[in-house]
This record gives structure tokens, C-alpha cells and sequence, in this order.
């Protein structure tokens, strides 16, 4: 973050800003929800969770909705695609941390791509300004640095903030997030020399924060040849092959799609309904069922096998880049404490003496 | 204790009694204990005894006996496991539904003084914690230690349990805890029953909507084996795969009905949800109903027939007629 | 921006019942909007998703050739589990689905010029080869191909698609068809054996061949062993696969076979490049 030009700005003055922009934007701000935090259209009146620790599940829900129409259809009626963002208003997401800002840019390489894009993520997401948070957070099951990640990573953001107590620190990171302090200047002010110092000094604390090292160097590397490997059929064992682990991951990305009808209309020649897409998850026996009968992926072991493989070889391989921020959803939300951290390390062991499995 | 467990498995295993032992060793995380399988007498050492052993552990044994295509004549595994009064209930149920042969497991009793929610703690940035006879010592970022008591910790379903140690297995461990007073077990569902039918199915939509439809209650649950949900048959299909609330509440009541005179009131599902979603209060509902109707509870007996699956001249039927 | 997931409306032009057993049909579709037939260019071995709105979508491999005009046909076969395929089966001439597509990278039909090709299929699968053998027997084409080998087998007499274009095929002198089934009945007057075996005994030539395999996942992978006898080259094999899939444009996430998307990275692959995959198909 050389030279990067800083504005500053009251916490107080952070409300006034987003009620200005509430007729321009859809604006998405961690708010507490049942004792978590969660990302939620901003209401007047209402108080950001400034100091949250990172949102239960993760703000992937505003740009890949759980479930979202594709389109509608009836009798009479001819297919029509949803409009995909509400009111056809930009979005502005507030306040997210820089992991699942991260998380962001990888989704745009799924969803985006040479060969088919997606349009329903991709207008909402060209619509999108988002503004991090940089993390003084961190959990005990955070390993972002394991990654690529920091408390300040700026990747996938338009705007990074830093929460120094009564003023937050902003700093543009993109075009659009200059165009947008640019616009907005008037609720900025230049930030001094101590005010970024105590930026600094803030990210330092944070960084030390996050005692969670695991050594992944070259893990793509690693995978290339362990697919095979006996240690599958241990990594799985405790697995209930529930959903969790990818519904609150930031970057899963796989859906189901599924028609709904009008029940009143069922029966009729021309079905009234919608064809809905909704998260998927990797680790259902169904999720590769052939109507024929035959599963590719039969048990626990090889839905595991491919979760893991997906986010650190398969997607190393076509998009070059790990599908993995650390943010620690999986470890944490995990009903059998099935640690991620845990897996990666005995699999980095694969083919060397290593037997130290702590983390 | 927990050297009585090791040695008792360390003699199974010597004796070749037991193929593979399903315990709890240390988790990754401040008061977690995580599921573990054990084939190799080496590495009996990582088994853990604690109150955050409370995961019910019954829920990997059917897979175990699942029929393989091709894999008709292979022998079946024999299985030792762990098992606290609810593990044993469970364990219990699914040989009265066939899904385990009683012969292939090697059931170690022991009795549970009931196991910590964590999510009761309220202070959330624990980085370490030490149980300590009954009490839990936590500490925070800034090293800062709090004594909590363990008392206060303990799970719902485990404050109010009648079955501490299993009723069916091989051997027991431990000393006998104290059990709650019966009436106290249903203080909350009897204060749930008074409320107007409008507020209870308020409370139910509070409850469901919160549901993200992830199926960790399921997959937890011992129960719940079936190789094909209903949630997911798709000919006929009942229900759609989405977080809509109808497709929720469909799962949700589905999912719960299929659990009457077969829960145990584990606390499994509760205890996998993400989302907190006080899923007890339902099935509580049906274990006191089952209990006042047929005078049945599961997973005590081997004998008893299952209400659910029997027909007595005299049987309430009340229930159906005038619900 | 193109939206891919929108069905473009067909409407059910002939039905032809393919099997004696009855669950197999040949649905052949018009589209709806004249235009769109001219934007719907697809290759041999590719697939599309079949659409009916209210049941779901399927994914099923083009039967046709991109030679006919006007229409493009699919064969289904109807599974008990299958809740689009049983839909499917229910409908009648005059009938409106939608499809999406093509989708996949097909055969390779440029780079088999000049080569032999031996067309080995077994039960239902025969649809793309199907597709591509009409393709190479055009009269605009067939002078690109040497000889053409094809050798399709079936459970049963009963179980044979395409009769009659198989008997037209048959009498034609620019083409050699095997017919084979695994047990004969009272009519059966033609050879009785199993695929891999007849492949065996009508040895056709490896040197400029190559063979493209579609078929039950069993017989493909006993097919093999006797197509390595013969010298076929791993690289010189191709087949096409099937997978569950949802969206076919490589986004949905549960087609795949190791890095390879089987909706866009296939489903055609050659016997070399699925030597390099992990065996999960």
C-alpha cells in the first residue's frame, strides 16, 4: 500500500453518507443477527456491527443469493429472465472483511470466463461497489496469511476502511472505488501522517492475531498425484456429509437448478412456475446421482476427496488460484470438527517424512 | 477414566475382538472433542475423555453395515464404540430397525455427567480452556482466565437427562451420576403446551426461518439413515431443494414427524445447527407425546416393540381425531 | 448480456418408439422461431439441455446430424428415477419443449479426415455416433473418410435402435456394419456375442484409424483390451461420457472429472487424455 492515497472520515459521519446513497445504491451492512453477525440491506436508523468478529455465513448470499429465480413462466407467457438486482439499483456492500472480499474475486472467474458467462452474477456484481473493512478481528480459526490473505488485503475490493475508533481510515483500491470517494468528497477529509500510523500500528496487532500457520507451498503440486492416495480414506471418516462446510464458504459456488409450480396450476398443459437455481453442495450423495442409477461419487470418501480437490487442484488448474480464503467458516461451523487445517497439513505430508500434524 | 477406556480398548484390540474403535480424541478448537477412529492399537493414546465429547457417535454406524454391490460375501466389521446414555439409546434403535447387527458391536458404556454447549458460553473470544473436576477454566486473546462452572454450561438435553449411561452394553465405565426428577425434564415443553396456538406457530416460523436448509440436523442424527430423504426423493418430489420458508417448514416437520418413539433426545441435531434453530422444542413435543400415549421411550429396550410399528387394541387415538 | 439458461421453445414434431421394450424414442423438434435454427450450429457429439418447464432439464446428446436441415433430433431413454426423461416420454407430436445449446466440444470431425474410423456403440448409446456416422455417409463428406467400420451391439434383438437406418446403412458398399446382440431370440438370425469380443474376432485395422466408443460404462472399459491387441493408439480412441449435470456451460460444479469440466471440456475424450484423469466417471 505504497504511497496510497488516505481520506478520513467520522464513524458518526458513516450513517449520513450511506442514507444519502440509500436511493442510489442497495446498500449491504454487517448488522447483529441472533448473536452473529450478518449482512443485511441497510435500514435508516439503523447501527452498522462495526467490531464484528466475521459474519456466520458469508456475504456470497448478496451476489449468488441461496436461491434466486432464473425466470418465470406461465401459460401464455413467454419465458422471461428475472431482473437481477431489486429495483435495478446498484449495490453497495459495506463493511466486508477482506477475505470474503477475496472470496469475491475468485466467484467473478466462475461465474465470469471466456467461454459462458453468467449473466445473473455478473450484472448484479458490475453493479457493485464494494468497500472492505481491513480486520481487526481475527478468529482462533482465521488462516488467511496461510493463503493469500492479510487483515488489509485489498483484493477484490473497491475501497478498504479502517476502523481507527471514532474515524475510519479509507483508501481507494480501484478505479470505481476512487470515482466513488471522488464523488462523495465532500464527507472526507485527508488523512495525516498519525492517522495512518495508527492504521499501521492496528494491522500489526491484527496480523499477530492470527497464530494459524500452515504451510501450503505447492499444494497444487502436492495434489497433482494424491488422488489416489490412502490417506482419503481416513480424511473422511468422521464426515456427516452435511452441507455446512460449502454453504458457508465464501467461494463454493455449485447450485442446483429446479422448477417450482404454481401448485394451483399444476395440472394444467402449460404449467405456471419458475425455474429457481439454489446452492448445491458437493458433499450430498445426489449431487452427482446419474438417473441411471450409477454414482460417480458413491461415499463420503470421494465427495470429500473432491471438495477439497476442487478448491486446491482443480481450480489452481483453470484459474490459477486457490479456492480458499482462510477465512475459517468450515472449521468453525463444523458439526464434528472436521478441521480443514488439519486435512491440508496431512496432506502436504503426503510423499515426505513429515509426521507432524499439529497445526 | 480415561485409562480405563484406553485399556479396556487396548484389550479388544489384543484379543481381536474389534476391527475399529469409534472414540473422541482432541479437537482443533477450545472446548471441542472431535470424532475418532481407530484401527491401529498405536493409536489408542489419542483417545480423550472430557464434556465436550458431544457428538453422538451411533451416527457412523450404519454406514458401516451398508450393503456394497459386489461386496455381498465381505465380512462385516466388527465395531467397538463409545457410548454415553444417549449414544447407547440411539445404538439401541438402530438394532430394532436393523440397521447394525448387534453381534458386530462392541458396546463401551459409560456414564455421562452431560456435556458443555459452548455456545452458552457467552464470551466469545476463547483461545484456550482446561476442565477442571467441575469446573472449566477459559482463556481469552489477552490471556485473561475466567472460572466458569460446568453446572452452568451443560447442554439442555443433557440438564434434564433420565438415561445417563447406556441400557444395552458389553461393559460400563464409570460411577453412576445423579439424574434430574422427572417432572423437571418437562418443565419446558409443558410451558410451551400452555401457549396459544397463534404464538406456538409464531414461535415455529421464527424457529424455521432460520433454516438454511444445509441438513447438518439430519446428517447428525442417528435416525436419520434413510438412503433416500424424502427431502430429496425426486419421484414424486415433495419438496424443493431451496431455503424458502415452505420448503423449510415442509423438511423441518417431515424430518421431525419421522423421529417420533425413535428420538432420544440426544440433541444431536441441536447441537449441529449452525443456525441455532431450537429445533428440541418440537421433538421434545413428540417424545412426551409417545411417552404419555404408548408409555414408550426409546432406546432402553431391545425387547420392546416400537409403538410406532405395533398396533394395541387400546392404544390412544385421541390424538388423531382431535389434535 | 446472452442469458444461456434460457430454453429456446421446440416444438415435437415425430415420435419414433426405438426399442421393443418401448423406452427408447426419437423425439425430433422444430424450432418454434425459424432464426433460431440457423443459430442452434452444432457438431457431431454434442449435447444440449432438454427443457420442460415445471419438470427440469436434462442433459441428452444430439442424434442428428448437422447435415439435416430444419430439425434436431434426440433419443431418449426413459429412466424410472428419471424425471424428465419420464416426462418427456409422455408427450405427444404438436407438444412444446424448449432446448439449450449445443453444448460440449463434440467429435473432432475435421481432424478425422482422411482416416479410417471404426464406430463402435453398444444399447442406447449409439445416438452421437449415430449423428456422426450420418455426418460421414453425406454425400457431401463421405469422399474425406476411408473406410468406415461399425459395430453395434445390444442385449437383445429387442433392444436395437435405429433399425432401419441401420438395414439402410447396411446396404450401402461404402460402409461395414456389425450388428451384435448378447443373447439371441427365435428371429435373431445374426451374430450373438458381446461387444469386445466381436471387436476381437472382425480385428479391424489400427494403422490410420480411429475409433470412437459409446456404450455402457462396462463394456467401454472391456472394449479397451482389445483395441490395445489391435494397436490402437490411446490418443487415436475417443469417447464420449455422461454425466449428471445441471447447467452445461461449466459453472454448476459437479460434472467434473478432475480439472475437466465433462459439459465443456467434453464430453468427448480421448482414451490418452482420460489416462491423465482421475478414474471418477
Amino acid at each position: 500500500m505504497e504511497n496510497k492515497k488516505f481520506k478520513i472520515i467520522k464513524k458518526k459521519e458513516i450513517l449520513k453518507l450511506l442514507e444519502s446513497l440509500k436511493k442510489e445504491y442497495s446498500i449491504f451492512v454487517p448488522i447483529e443477527d441472533n448473536g452473529d453477525a450478518r449482512f443485511s440491506e441497510f435500514k435508516s436508523g439503523q447501527d452498522i456491527f462495526w467490531d464484528y468478529r466475521n459474519t456466520k455465513i458469508s456475504p456470497k448470499e448478496i451476489l449468488f443469493p441461496q436461491a434466486e429465480t432464473l425466470f418465470c413462466f406461465g401459460p401464455g407467457a413467454e419465458v422471461k429472465a428475472e431482473g437481477s438486482t431489486p429495483g435495478g439499483k446498484d449495490y453497495l456492500i459495506f463493511g466486508i472483511r477482506p477475505c470474503d472480499a477475496q472470496a469475491i474475486s475468485l466467484l467473478d472467474k466462475v461465474f465470469g470466463g471466456e467461454d459462458f458467462e453468467d449473466p445473473y452474477y455478473l450484472e448484479r456484481r458490475k453493479k457493485t461497489t464494494v468497500i472492505s473493512l481491513a480486520c481487526s478481528k481475527p478468529q482462533i480459526d482465521c488462516f488467511c496469511t496461510s493463503l493469500k490473505g492479510k487483515p488489509e488485503n485489498e483484493e477484490g475490493a473497491d475501497i478498504i476502511l479502517f476502523d481507527l475508533g471514532e474515524d475510519v481510515l479509507a483508501g481507494a483500491v480501484t478505479k470505481k472505488g476512487e470515482k466513488f470517494i471522488e464523488k462523495q468528497n465532500k464527507w472526507f477529509k485527508d488523512a495525516g501522517q498519525s492517522d495512518v500510523d495508527k492504521k499501521d500500528k492496528l494491522m500489526d496487532l491484527s496480523l499477530n492475531k492470527i497464530k494459524s500457520q500452515i504451510d501450503i507451498q505447492n499444494i497444487k503440486e502436492k495434489l497433482d498425484n494424491a488422488f489416489n492416495d490412502l490417506l482419503w480414506n481416513e480424511i473422511h471418516q468422521k464426515c456427516l456429509g452435511c452441507g455446512i462446510c460449502t454453504y458457508f464458504c465464501p467461494t463454493c459456488h455449485c447450485f442446483d437448478i429446479t422448477d417450482e409450480i404454481n401448485p394451483k396450476a399444476a395440472d394444467s398443459k402449460t404449467p405456471e412456475g419458475k425455474r429457481v437455481r439454489c446452492w448445491d453442495s458437493c458433499m450430498y450423495p445426489l449431487f452427482t446421482l446419474h438417473a441411471s442409477g450409477h454414482n460417480p461419487r458413491p461415499t463420503y470418501k470421494e465427495r470429500m476427496r473432491q471438495r477439497i480437490m476442487h478448491k486446491f487442484n482443480y481450480c489452481p488448474e483453470n484459474f490459477k488460484e486457490i479456492f480458499c480464503v482462510g477465512c475459517g467458516r468450515c472449521i468453525r461451523n463444523c458439526p464434528v470438527n472436521l478441521d480443514l487445517r488439519e486435512v491440508l497439513v496431512s496432506l502436504m505430508s503426503l510423499g515426505s517424512l513429515c509426521k507432524d500434524k499439529k497445526i | 477414566m480415561i485409562e480405563k477406556i484406553k485399556e479396556t480398548v487396548k484389550k479388544l484390540f489384543k484379543e481381536n475382538k474389534i476391527d475399529i474403535f469409534i472414540g473422541y480424541s482432541e479437537g482443533t478448537l477450545p472446548l471441542r472433542s472431535t470424532p475418532c477412529f481407530i484401527t491401529r492399537s498405536e493409536d489408542i493414546e489419542k483417545l480423550v475423555w472430557n464434556s465436550y465429547c458431544s457428538n453422538n457417535l451411533a451416527v457412523y454406524l450404519p454406514r458401516f453395515f451398508v450393503s456394497q454391490r459386489g461386496a455381498k460375501d465381505a465380512k462385516l466389521p466388527r465395531i467397538g464404540i463409545l457410548a454415553k446414555g444417549c449414544d447407547g439409546r440411539s445404538i439401541v434403535g438402530l438394532i430394532k430397525e436393523h440397521q447394525i447387527p448387534r453381534e458386530n458391536i462392541y458396546i463401551i458404556g459409560i456414564h455421562c455427567g452431560g456435556m458443555i454447549n459452548t455456545k452458552k458460553i457467552k464470551k466469545v473470544d476463547i483461545v484456550a480452556a482446561e476442565e477442571k473436576n467441575d469446573k472449566v477454566l477459559v482463556e481469552d486473546e489477552d490471556k485473561k482466565k475466567v472460572e466458569l462452572k460446568k453446572e452452568e454450561l451443560l447442554a439442555d438435553m443433557c440438564k434434564t437427562c433420565q438415561y445417563t449411561a447406556p441400557a444395552v452394553y458389553d461393559i460400563l465405565l464409570g460411577k453412576e451420576k445423579q439424574k434430574t426428577k422427572k417432572e423437571d425434564r418437562e418443565a419446558f415443553i409443558k410451558e410451551f403446551e400452555k401457549k396459544p396456538l397463534e404464538e406456538r406457530w409464531e414461535y415455529f416460523q421464527e424457529q424455521i426461518s432460520k433454516c438454511i436448509r444445509c441438513n447438518a440436523c439430519r446428517q447428525a442424527c442417528p435416525n436419520c439413515y434413510c438412503k433416500e430423504c424424502f427431502a430429496e426423493q425426486a419421484k414424486p418430489r415433495w419438496i424443493g431443494p431451496t431455503n424458502d420458508i415452505s420448503d423449510v417448514m415442509f423438511y423441518q416437520i417431515g424430518r421431525i414427524f419421522h423421529q417420533a418413539g425413535r428420538c432420544v433426545d440426544c440433541g444431536a441435531c441441536v447441537r449441529a445447527c449452525p443456525m441455532g434453530v431450537d429445533l428440541r422444542v418440537f421433538t421434545y413435543k413428540l417424545i412426551k407425546d409417545v411417552k404419555e400415549f404408548f408409555e414408550y421411550e426409546a432406546g432402553v429396550s431391545l425387547e420392546e416393540a416400537p409403538p410406532l410399528a405395533t398396533f394395541k387394541q387400546d392404544d390412544k387415538q385421541e390424538f388423531i381425531t382431535e389434535p | 448480456m446472452n442469458n444461456p439458461y434460457l430454453p429456446i421453445p421446440v416444438t415435437i414434431k415425430k415420435i419414433t418408439i426405438e426399442n421393443e421394450a418401448r423406452d427408447i424414442k426419437t423425439f425430433d423438434l422444430v424450432f418454434n422461431v425459424k432464426k433460431e435454427t440457423e443459430k442452434f450450429k452444432y457438431t457431431c457429439g454434442q449435447f444440449a439441455e432438454i427443457s420442460m418447464l415445471g419438470i427440469g432439464e436434462a442433459p441428452i446428446g444430439i442424434a442428428s446430424s448437422p447435415m439435416d436441415e430444419d430439425l434436431v433430433q434426440f433419443t431418449v431413454k426413459k429412466y424410472t428415477t428419471g424425471v424428465v426423461t419420464s416426462a418427456l416420454h409422455n408427450l405427444c407430436p404438436g407438444d412444446m419443449i424448449g432446448i439449450r445449446g449445443p453444448y460440449g466440444n463434440g467429435f473432432p470431425m475435421k481432424d478425422f479426415e482422411g482416416s479410417n474410423l471404426v464406430i463402435v456403440g453398444g444399447g442406447f448409446a449409439l445416438t452421437t455416433l449415430r449423428s456422426l456416422t450420418r455426418y460421414i455417409l453425406h454425400k457431401k463428406n463421405r469422399a474425406y473418410f476411408k473406410d468406415i467400420t461399425v459395430l453395434y451391439g445390444a442385449r437383445s434383438p429387442g433392444e436395437l435402435i435405429y433399425k432401419s437406418e441401420l438395414k439402410q446403412w447396411d446396404q450401402r458398399d461404402d460402409i461395414n456394419v456389425h450388428l451384435t446382440v448378447d443373447r439371441g431370440d427365435k428371429n435373431w438370425k445374426g451374430r450373438v456375442g458381446l461387444v469386445p469380443n466381436v471387436l476381437s474376432e472382425i480385428a479391424p485395422r489400427s494403422e490410420n484409424s480411429i475409433v470412437l466408443v459409446c456404450g455402457p460404462l462396462i463394456m467401454v472399459k472391456y472394449t479397451m483390451l482389445p483395441l490395445m491387441d489391435l494397436g490402437f493408439k490411446p490418443e487415436k480412441i475417443f469417447f464420449s461420457l455422461e454425466m449428471r449435470m445441471k447447467c452445461g456451460i461449466g459453472k454448476c460444479g459437479r460434472c467434473n472429472i478432475g480439472p475437466k469440466y465433462v459439459c465443456k471440456d467434453g464430453p468427448v475424450f480421448t482414451y490418452k487424455e482420460l489416462q491423465g484423469l482421475p478414474q471418477e466417471y
